[in-house]
């Protein structure tokens, strides 16, 4: 539904439009006594907080060199089969590196993380998100991307299976993954859609609208009638982020008062309306993030450290903010690794790893470790088979990729997700005709592995312990019931 | 509605020059018609803004029904009737659209699918499908009116009601609507015979044009230097008024490039090592050798500097280098990726080069472009190792896109309504062979250098890493070399893949959508687009893929030109870019001191609120084309970089322009600095302050300020006292330049 300002500003009720006057004027440094936080108010309804941390691996992340089998048992895609792919032009991670993970849904056997999500030799401020593996607080869904419908390798050559639009295609599939729909284009994202569904219930009296980015304007975040608030990362303070400069020159307080009124003003051209309505939601959220509460942890100076200390200040918020669920979404990349992807994607992980291990450190330190949630989404997996050679060897665009969800209450230290062809979750490692979880047939077969477990399938799991209500689940999954199961099980 | 009294004042003075200017125009001058097109009225009953309406499909001979009273459901269709339009030769169905509000404020864009002339003289019925063109929203719920508008060339009608599921209902009328019944408008006298889809160029419904040489359009001028150039200025306004669109426009895309004070930085190559001693800037000890080195080669700062400088002083130049600026965020390369400004301006010489010239030689020259074989990697790929990033962008985002398209832009569409794939991974993987074994000529070209990447002499092949199997390439009817056969040369291979690329029937629509989209307007009507589109596939002299042709056909398209544009979903979101020139440009930008030019050093106003020039995060460029604003079914690609960060960004961005200055460094040898002594000049000449808002109005909204903004900025400016005039100056500039209304470039 589009949402006139007339409208927002009905919703957002008087109480809102004083707090935003009061504060305002403190911003101003004129009336600060007027400017009374809502410290005492506790939030109604909804429950008990609850929040979403999507971390998107911007550029596709080759996860065929984050998660890598770590034994040597024949009967299953082993070390050996993952070197023997990777090894002669200088991509595979030798096997004394890898960080081991034992997996109980793979028959106990051992896997091995990426290095780099563990303590790093040099500049590490933690010891990475290797060992959340053990402590049963990180779990990891194989396999996993974007569909219609489930698909094989027959139905996916055959053509008897609708294929999502445009696979491969960076735009189109970071779309699928951030609207979980890839049988036709959608201007809404999932999560903009669990908010259209759950925050007039859940965030009744919310200071915020229920959705943040601190990576800009992104799809996931959009909504039917849910706009997202975007603000920058920690490199600013709360108080800072969106409060406007230089009324405090000669006629400032007027000319406020005609800023202010302006946005009221010639709200026909739908254009018009549109850029209003964002500046007017910045100005209501500045209002409401007048004080800031700071992190005790500490978090890399990287922009994903920056992105996540900036989420952890906002949920340290979430009492003045009157906000009871919450999602936010962060970005890391450029996973894009065509080329000097081992210079590249070592870099990235390592960014990463330290910055995801500060966050759940610091939701430990708040106590709301059980309360939040991360995960990971990425535009898609990457070939197998690698690109060029040496220092410039690389991967090109595949299909389905290793998720990670990350928190207390994720019941973690397994594999999730669809069982394929090989009775696992994880695919055969093999590229070509005889290859049951590559697209390609022949020699120009680079193993794009065709996804097991969808993209609604995890993220209709994360949706539900959130809070979405299984009545709503088919109007922000479309696709869902064409799926066996709704709900993977990593979040019980 | 449009400028017959302005006109008609000023009839005896232009006729008294009429023998000067025939002697001037006679020379070289191009007659530019009157840029007004009428107001289109929908009838409505006698005694209610209820629109007259029946049924659809019932015969033209039907007679003009008297009532409103009909209630349709959604995704039927509707007809109305339209008065007070006049129609170009091929001005069809897609040259409308209709605009409905209900009664939950939300708005939908319905489609116009039939239009026939009545018998009546000048009316028209139009048929409408009830249902929203992008597909976005459900239905709207069938529990009463809504109010609809018709759309045309950006102007929009009266608001009628019209009954979904039931009439009445809660939706109340706009103030002051009224009947508009048969007669109670003025009638055009164009024909009302429809013509078949012809090659006719006519400009604008009204033939006669009452006036002489020039532009006197004064609300249309403004407009139009907003679309074809950085920013209006008195001197560019003036000129124009003086000879006309056509003039001018021949001048422009004509000119040297770039202004022969402004010539391209001429920056040798430098290794891709920076920490190379010998070829790179030596160690990094902090000197300020090695300070300025990094800076001059390997970052963006002189390309930003030299870019802004052309966009804030160049005269003849400003046309083509708006346009290569489009075709940059399309064609993107990133310095992200490289950081090394000479392959920056070998990049963007192509870009200005082809401009003006043949879309096909720019997609040549660009594919060996040494920084997109980079960028993109076709300069690393081999048959051993094959790379389909270049191959699937060039389709995806720099000729045909992913959807088969009609040729007026909108999306063909199969039996069971989806979209239409353009190709498939197949075809990538074939184009994917044709593009290997080119990469850098580091040995045997004019620039290269011992051990140096020569990212300036277009790719060279090495035809033993080019893969000769037969390849299979986009299929279309009558496609040109849809396949390549064995054992040929891979230069010959590329041309011949070009080709097959540059005749599909989508890069028409696609490139003309594009560029509309960048100079005018977000949401054009796929008549504009189709007229656009035709121009792409034949320029009138059987040539296809002639930008300048293009380019003026886009500028001078009656949806473009207009002083006034009323319809609701007309315009578009200023860029970074331009809100910072058009800014600039408007007052008088010069250096910190106001002694003398900008340096041009002003990249960072535009970064802060998304849009540092060369340095896209990603070949998708700062915005998408297909970007759809949140909670609307509106594209707007700009508003992709609009958030609640950005939005504040702006505000601050006026205060900094307004308020404060970019001070002399040493990244900024001159600074930056506004000089609004003009618009100072007028708040002491009058206290009031009417001239100064008149001013504003005049040069900054073309003339369309609503009475509540004056009224309020003129609250807030009056509030400073009066032997202050330079801060009331700066007080009333500031809030037009942060307002939403200004923002929108409409």
């Amino acid at each position: 539904m589009k949402e006139t300002r007339r409208d927002f500003l009905k919703k957002s009720g008087c109480a809102l439009s004083m707090a935003a006057l009061a504060t305002q004027m403190q911003h101003l440094g004129m009336m600060s006594a007027l400017a009374q936080k809502m410290d005492d108010a506790s939030p109604e309804g909804g429950g008990a907080y609850k929040a979403l941390v999507l971390v998107y691996m911007a550029g596709g992340n080759d996860g065929n060199n984050v998660v890598i089998p770590n034994h040597s048992d024949a009967t299953i895609s082993n070390y050996g089969v993952y070197s023997a792919a990777r090894s002669a032009q200088g991509l595979a991670i030798p096997q004394a590196q890898l960080l081991p993970i034992a997996v109980p849904r793979m028959g106990g056997l051992t896997y091995g993380l990426n290095p780099n999500l563990g303590p790093l030799a040099a500049g590490g401020i933690n010891n990475g998100i290797h060992e959340l593996w053990a402590q049963g607080k990180m779990a990891i869904v194989p396999n996993c991307g974007t569909l219609v419908k489930p698909m094989t390798k027959t139905t996916y050559q055959n053509g008897t299976v609708q294929k999502p639009y445009q696979l491969f295609s960076h735009s189109d599939q970071v779309n699928q993954s951030q609207t979980s729909i890839s049988n036709g284009q959608s201007f809404s994202g999932w999560g903009g859609r669990v908010a259209d569904k759950m925050n007039a219930a859940s965030n009744p009296t919310g200071l915020l609208p229920m959705i943040t980015s601190i990576s800009g304007a992104q799809l996931f975040t959009a909504g039917q009638t849910t706009l997202p608030l975007a603000i920058n990362n920690a490199s600013t303070s709360l108080a800072n982020v969106l409060n406007p400069s230089g009324f405090t020159n000669t006629g400032g307080p007027a000319r406020l008062t005609s800023f202010n009124q302006l946005r009221t003003y010639d709200l026909s051209p739908n254009y018009i309306n549109a850029a209003s309505h964002v500046t007017d939601l910045a100005m209501q959220a500045n209002s409401a993030l007048s004080s800031t509460q700071e992190v005790t942890v500490a978090f890399p100076t990287s922009s994903i450290g920056l992105q996540l200390k900036q989420v952890a200040r906002l949920v340290k918020e979430r009492l003045d903010l009157n906000i009871n669920r919450q999602i936010f979404y962060v970005q890391v990349g450029s996973f894009d690794t065509h080329t000097f992807q081992l210079t590249g994607q070592t870099t990235l992980l390592q960014q990463f790893s330290q910055a995801v291990r500060a966050f759940y450190d610091e939701m430990t330190a708040q106590g709301t470790q059980n309360d939040v949630t991360l995960f990971t989404l990425s535009d898609f997996g990457r070939t197998f088979i690698p690109a060029g050679t040496g220092a410039g060897v690389g991967t090109d665009h595949a299909w389905g990729n290793h998720m990670f969800a990350i928190g207390g209450s994720v019941a973690g230290g397994d594999f999730y997700g669809v069982n394929g062809s090989n009775g696992t979750p994880f695919p055969t490692l093999s590229v070509g005709t005889s290859a049951p979880d590559d697209t390609d047939n022949g020699t120009s077969a680079k193993g794009r592995w065709i996804p097991t477990t969808s993209v609604d399938q995890y993220a209709a799991t994360l949706a539900k312990w959130y809070g979405l209500a299984d009545a709503d689940q088919a109007a922000v999954f479309p696709n869902i019931g064409n799926f066996t199961t709704s709900n993977l099980g990593f979040l019980p | 509605m449009h400028n017959s009294n302005f006109v008609r004042t000023r009839r005896n003075l232009i006729a008294s020059l009429m023998t000067v200017l025939l002697l001037v125009l006679g020379a070289f001058g191009q007659y530019d018609p009157d840029p007004n097109s009428p107001t289109p009225v929908l009838l409505t009953e006698y005694d209610s803004t209820r629109a007259l309406v029946q049924r659809a499909n019932l015969s033209r001979r039907t007679p003009l029904p008297v009532s409103g009273q009909l209630a349709f459901a959604p995704n039927s269709k509707a007809t109305l009737y339209v008065t007070n339009i006049a129609l170009m030769d091929g001005e069809v169905a897609n040259a409308f659209r209709i605009d409905a509000e209900d009664a939950k404020g939300r708005h939908y864009l319905f489609a116009v699918v039939d239009i026939q002339p009545m018998k009546e003289d000048g009316l028209y019925a139009i048929t409408v499908l009830l249902r929203d063109e992008a597909g976005f929203w459900e239905p709207p719920t069938a529990d009463g009116d809504l109010l609809i508008a018709l759309t045309w060339r950006g102007l929009t009608s009266n608001r009628a009601r019209l009954g979904l599921g039931v009439t009445g209902g809660a939706i109340k009328d706009d103030p002051g609507a009224v009947p508009m019944p048969l007669g109670s408008t003025p009638k055009t006298t164009i024909s009302r015979t429809l013509k078949a889809v012809s090659g006719s160029k006519a400009f604008s419904g009204v033939p006669d044009a009452d006036y002489g040489g020039g532009y006197p359009f004064s609300g249309d001028r403004k407009r139009f230097l907003e679309q074809a150039t950085f920013g209006p200025t008195v001197a560019i306004d003036q000129r124009i008024r003086r000879i006309g669109l056509r003039t001018w426009l021949a001048e422009q895309l004509d000119a040297q490039y770039p202004s022969l004070n402004n010539p391209y930085p001429d920056l040798p190559l430098k290794s891709t090592n920076q920490n190379d001693v010998t070829l790179g800037c030596g160690p990094s000890d902090g000197s300020t050798f090695y300070r300025l080195c990094s800076r001059d080669y390997y970052s963006m700062y002189p390309v930003q500097k030299w870019f802004y400088t052309e966009a804030l002083y160049g005269g003849d130049t400003q046309l083509r280098h708006r346009v290569a600026w489009a075709l940059a965020q399309m064609w993107v390369v990133s310095g992200v990726d490289t950081q090394q400004a000479s392959w920056m301006i070998t990049y963007y010489k192509i870009l200005s080069r082809n401009a003006f010239g043949n879309y096909r030689t720019l997609m040549k020259e660009m594919t060996l472009n040494p920084g997109m074989g980079n960028y993109l990697d076709m300069a690393r790929s081999t048959k051993g190792n094959p790379n389909e990033n270049y191959p699937r962008e060039i389709m995806q985002l720099f000729t045909v896109g992913l959807f088969m398209l009609n040729q007026d832009g909108t999306l063909q569409r199969d039996a069971s309504n989806n979209p239409i794939p353009t190709y498939s991974q197949d075809t990538v993987n074939n184009l994917t062979k044709v593009m290997t074994g080119w990469t850098f000529c580091n040995t045997t070209c004019p620039s290269s250098q011992p051990g140096i990447v020569n990212y300036k002499d277009p790719l060279i092949l090495n035809q033993t890493n080019h893969d000769v199997t037969a390849k299979t390439l986009l299929s279309y009817p009558n496609a040109v070399n849809q396949t390549i056969p064995v054992n040929l040369n891979g230069a010959t291979e590329l041309d011949m893949a070009l080709d097959n690329i540059f005749n599909h029937p989508n890069v028409g629509p696609f490139v003309s959508k594009y560029l509309i989209q960048q100079l005018v307007t977000s949401n054009p009507t796929p008549a504009f687009v189709g007229r656009i589109a035709a121009v792409f596939n034949n320029n009138g002299l059987g040539v296809r893929g002639d930008m300048r042709a293009v380019v003026k056909a886009i500028l001078l398209d009656p949806e473009a030109r207009g002083d006034v544009k009323t319809d609701p979903n007309y315009g578009k979101l200023r860029e970074p870019v331009q809100l910072v020139t058009n800014l600039a440009r408007r007052f008088d930008v010069k250096s910190a001191s106001l002694g003398g030019p900008s340096d041009g050093v002003i990249n960072n106003l535009s970064a802060n609120i998304g849009q540092s020039t060369f340095t896209s995060p990603t070949v998708f460029n700062f915005y998408p084309p297909d970007y759809v604003i949140p909670g609307t079914s509106l594209p707007g690609p700009e508003f992709a970089i609009m958030t609640t960060s950005t939005s504040i960004g702006r505000a601050n961005l006026g205060n900094s322009m307004v308020y404060s200055q970019i001070a002399v460094s040493e990244n900024a040898p001159a600074g930056t600095k506004l000089d609004f002594s003009e618009m100072t000049a007028l708040a002491t000449a009058d206290p009031t302050c009417n001239r100064l808002l008149d001013a504003l109005n005049e040069r900054m909204m073309h003339n369309t300020m609503s009475a509540q903004m004056r009224s309020s900025i003129l609250t807030a400016v009056t509030s400073i006292a009066s032997t202050n005039p330079a801060a009331r100056a700066q007080s009333a500039v500031y809030l037009v330049a942060t307002s939403s209304q200004y923002q929108i470039q409409r």
